[in-house]
């Protein structure tokens, strides 16, 4: 990094359109009006995440859903404080600014030749996307698939789409769960760890790595299940979410334990999460 | 390193070489009482600047990172968005800085340049920054009550990272170059040679400074390893977190504490400036997300933070500086009493009474 570069200056980014997901929940898709910064920018790893600057709102750290194999750039993003409602806000065509991308990632090329198993809870599949279509997109170099989702209702499950092409694909194996729902659905109603003991699921545990991503109720209710089947901490594998300020080490807002989780992290094993000593 | 004599009424003739040279010097003053402060020297108090005075509660960390800086400005003009970094990069000097002082602004090199990411702005700061250190020699005006520099191996006299290091030696001060800008400053004919004699006096006077320290906190290197190992229990930090009011002070007045924030303002009709801004790991608000998620909720989780941060040996190796040097500040404002020197007690003595002892 040449040292006269300037760490905190987000880049112009041009939203592009805006796709309703769930409710309060809307995909922003967008790219740098900078092509040189485009290209820079699409080398980022599943699991990093980027600043979204609203300015004269603020600016706020944002997962990055889309893999980069995908051609386009988005942000799936919760309306939950001033900044998300600001960017809200936008209509296409309108400016905004980005800065990243940042954090550690998922260190996909480390588990080649292993099972994955993702498990997610409501917005906790917007950072596990990326791994997921980037493992699908690498699929010979991946043993088995299986992907645990569950929602509170059927109309909060993320990403429809790809969740009913995931569940036709013969390469993945997709489960799908809601907490309670009306009588139109006919798939399973239950926490997301009622999945793993319906008749007809196997999940691997030898050579796999299982990703985890939820609110933290769910967080912990899978962390138990997963040790008691067998799975070694250091094989289960999540990104955290604190309050960031600069993203890149030096505002200590995500600093825990001993970890600044917007370098040493967002992703971190369940066997480092338990040392660092906060709640989920 | 090179030392050299000057005349004791000459001393602040650094201070006006420097000036001369183009240097902003910032200098301490005192008022009334314990008020003492760092200022910019103009000729009209240029005789006022005191050499020995009690080392003031704002540190001068804040030459070098503002309490409040602006990082860039951005302007709307048609739909379009122009952002543009705002850079300061002033000539400055500071004499009078003591050596607590000096190894916080080292602690801020190694936090903010060190590492994979640099910070531009304090780097463009730092550059042009020229340090003149001043030796605690005097045990009524420098050595507060709560200093604890030889604890903290920063002080009395600093060892390297001035550029000039001023000592008084009674008749006359010792001037040492710490660096070849400082050593430049010796081709003035005011400065004369110095002799083993004045070593040797140099020595002995911080032989004798050493002992006239109040407050020692013996047990830091004890602490850092009970702290790193995590072997200190819940409720002495809760013993802890119960002492502190949340006022932030400690932070503010620490020349090694470098958290921020980050804030929009309107500056006009299509202006903004976006500044960052001191924070404090001790407020409330300092770890609470958007939604009103808050990971860090019980006061004494945000005060084990301050001091876990500072102690623990993984930070401390990490930069290769510790984020405490032994000004002492945070326990001259702390209303609670737990500033570094009672907490590194604190810790000490409830571990040591957790002995598990059986009868048999």
């Amino acid at each position: 990094m040449a040292a006269t570069e300037n760490i905190y200056l987000p880049k112009v980014a041009v939203l592009d359109r805006v796709s309703d997901d769930i409710p309060e929940v809307r995909t922003f898709y967008w790219h740098f009006e900078d092509a040189a910064e485009q290209a820079q920018f699409k080398r980022f790893r599943p699991g990093q995440f980027a600043q979204v600057s609203l300015f004269g709102v603020g600016e706020f750290p944002a997962s990055l859903p889309p893999s980069p194999t995908e051609d386009e750039t988005f942000f799936t993003i919760r309306e939950v404080g001033s900044c998300t409602a600001a960017l809200h806000e936008l209509k296409p065509g309108d400016k905004f600014a980005v800065r990243g991308p940042y954090g550690n990632g998922f260190s996909m090329e480390e588990y080649y030749g292993k099972n994955l198993v993702f498990v997610a809870g409501g917005i906790g599949l917007i950072p596990l996307r990326s791994c997921i279509v980037y493992a699908l997109n690498h699929r010979d170099k991946y043993q088995r698939i299986q992907i645990f989702y569950g929602s509170k209702t059927p109309q909060e499950l993320m990403y429809l789409p790809n969740l009913r092409e995931w569940q036709q694909s013969a390469g993945v194996e997709c489960y799908l769960t809601v907490d309670r729902a009306a009588d139109s659905w006919s798939g399973n109603v239950g926490v997301v760890g009622s999945l793993f003991k319906k008749p007809g699921v196997q999940v691997p545990v030898d050579n796999t790595i299982a990703f985890v991503c939820g609110p933290p109720i769910m967080f912990r209710f899978v962390i138990k299940d997963l040790l008691a089947m067998g799975f070694r901490e250091g094989d289960i594998v999540s990104t955290l979410e604190r309050y960031m300020k600069c993203g890149v080490g030096k505002c200590g807002h995500c600093c825990i334990g001993v970890a600044y989780v917007c370098v040493d992290g967002p992703v971190f094993t369940y066997g480092q999460i338990k040392k660092l000593g906060e709640d989920i | 390193m090179k030392a050299r004599m000057i005349e004791r009424e000459d001393v602040l003739k650094i201070v006006d070489l420097l000036r001369r040279q183009g240097y902003e010097v910032i200098a301490p003053f005192s008022g009334r009482g314990r008020d003492t402060w760092f200022d910019t020297v103009t000729d009209e108090n240029r005789n006022r600047i005191q050499v020995h005075l009690p080392n003031p509660y704002y540190a001068p960390k804040r030459f070098l990172l503002p309490h409040i800086e602006r990082l860039m400005k951005v302007r709307r003009d048609n739909g379009e968005i122009k952002i543009e970094p705002t850079y300061r990069e002033p000539k400055r000097a500071i004499f009078g800085i003591r050596s607590c002082d000096l190894a916080g602004i080292w602690h801020l090199d190694r936090f903010y340049l060190g590492r994979d990411f640099r910070d531009v702005y304090y780097d463009k700061r730092r550059k042009n920054f020229f340090l003149v250190n001043v030796v605690c020699t005097d045990p009524e005006h420098d050595i507060g009550e709560e200093c604890f520099c030889p604890c903290a191996d920063t002080g009395p006299a600093a060892r390297d990272r001035f550029d000039l290091q001023v000592m008084d030696l009674g008749d006359e001060y010792m001037v040492v170059a710490g660096t070849s800008a400082g050593e430049a400053l010796f081709a003035e004919p005011m400065f004369r040679n110095a002799t083993e004699a004045h070593v040797e006096k140099r020595h002995a006077i911080l032989g004798e400074v050493r002992k006239r320290f109040k407050t020692t906190t013996s047990w830091f290197p004890a602490t850092v390893r009970y702290v790193s190992q995590g072997n200190i229990l819940e409720k002495t930090w809760e013993e802890i977190g119960n002492r502190c009011l949340e006022c932030g002070g400690c932070t503010y007045v620490c020349p090694a504490c470098t958290c921020f924030t980050v804030s929009d303002r309107q500056v006009g009709p299509d202006e903004i400036e976006r500044v960052r801004i001191w924070d404090a790991c001790a407020l409330s608000g300092f770890t609470r997300m958007a939604g009103g998620f808050n990971p860090r909720r019980a006061v004494h989780d945000r005060r084990n933070r301050r001091f876990f941060r500072k102690l623990a040996h993984y930070f401390i190796q990490r930069e290769l500086s510790m984020a405490c040097v032994g000004c002492g500040r945070c326990a001259a404002v702390c209303h609670g009493d737990v500033g570094m020197p009672s907490v590194v007690e604190m810790i000490r003595r409830a571990t040591a009474a957790n002995d598990k002892i059986q009868l048999v």
